[in-house]
């Protein structure tokens, strides 16, 4: 009966496979995949510098990436990398804040204190390390371990601007998007880093 | 001061820094690049997830006027194969099947209603099937 037909139809149409959307998904997930796998390292070592904790490094890194994928994978792949940077900078001072809070915190509570000056030393790193490094190794080694307690020794926001304008190439206004702040707040913060770690490095560099 | 005009020496410190950030990237120890592999697998699976389960959800709308339009056959099948609503019916009995059928095509907008209203009368058309092929000729 023609009637029956009708129906069968309908429930094809109920029960049948996702259309087209189903190929832009793919392609919007190979996409953000690239994204990611361009970006993971450096924002490893921008939060590791920031944090000084591989691990707390890495929590930040992680619940970026997640948060990107989740909340805007859907945006235009060009918005990807300032909304990245964005939510980046702001789990790292988040994670500060907690630490500043705790820190707080324990100097009321009785018992041993944290020691400032140590409180990010990984215990390994006073374990003698045993394998023959190259002297180029070591030579950039020692670079980046300079540059990065000059960084350490910046403002937070001027530390931003830096790492974002010169190790990401983000530029003007996608840096002030990812800092949430204006263009000329980012010239500033950067002119005044440039000028300090010139100030620190120039006799080393 | 103008930001675009930079010194040579502030042009070697940022070439300089940016040699030695990248290398220090490139030598990123196996474990590390590993944790960080597996978080990227974990952010572009949940975002696949997420797409697929809201291309589903955009189905719905289609899906439910579907719905609407197979319970609509279903019951203008039902009554233009001569059930019994006809014998009990003060108008005639094709005119009658097709105010219903429209009544229940114009319930498209809230097709949900339709299908609930299937769901509920499922037993009675079935009846009313059972019922119209096994009547006697009259």
């Amino acid at each position: 009966m023609s009637g029956f037909d009708t129906l069968t139809a309908a429930w094809m149409v109920w029960d049948g496979p996702a259309p087209a959307p189903r190929g832009v998904v793919l392609e919007q997930t190979r996409e953000l995949d690239k994204f990611l796998a361009e970006v993971e390292r450096r924002a490893f070592r921008i939060a590791q510098v920031a944090l000084r904790d591989p691990d707390d490094a890495l929590d930040v890194v992680q619940d970026s990436m997640l948060k990107l994928a989740r909340n805007y994978a859907e945006r235009p792949s060009a918005e990807w990398r300032p909304l990245f940077y964005r939510i980046l900078e702001n789990g790292i001072r988040d994670l500060q804040r907690r630490r500043s809070v705790r820190k707080r915190f324990m100097t009321w509570m009785p018992g041993p204190k944290e020691d400032p000056d140590n409180e990010a030393q990984d215990p390994l790193d006073s374990v003698a390390d045993n394998s023959i490094a190259a002297p180029e190794q070591l030579m950039q080694d020692q670079a980046m371990k300079k540059l990065e307690t000059s960084l350490r020794e910046l403002p937070a926001r001027q530390r931003e601007a830096f790492m974002l304008r010169n190790f990401e190439g983000l530029d003007v206004a996608e840096t002030a998007s990812a800092m949430g702040c204006s263009e000329g707040s980012v010239k500033t913060h950067y002119s005044r880093a440039v000028h300090t770690l010139r100030k620190q490095l120039g006799e080393v560099w | 001061m103008n930001e675009e005009i930079v010194e040579p020496a502030h042009r070697a410190l940022e070439e300089r820094s940016r040699t030695v950030f990248n290398e220090s990237v490139d030598s990123l120890d196996m474990r590390t690049r590993s944790r960080l592999n597996q978080a990227r697998q974990a952010a572009v699976a949940a975002a696949a997830m997420r797409a697929g389960r809201r291309s589903w959800l955009s189905r719905m709308p289609v899906l439910t006027s579907a719905g609407g339009v197979a319970a609509a056959a279903v019951l203008g099948v039902a009554l233009w194969s001569g059930g019994p609503l006809g014998h009990h019916s003060p108008v005639p009995a094709a005119e009658s099947t097709f105010e219903d059928l429209d009544l229940v095509a114009a319930s498209d907008e809230g097709a949900g209603d339709a299908m609930e209203m299937l769901q509920d009368d499922i037993d009675f058309y079935d009846w009313a099937d059972k019922a119209a092929s096994s009547e006697p000729a009259a």
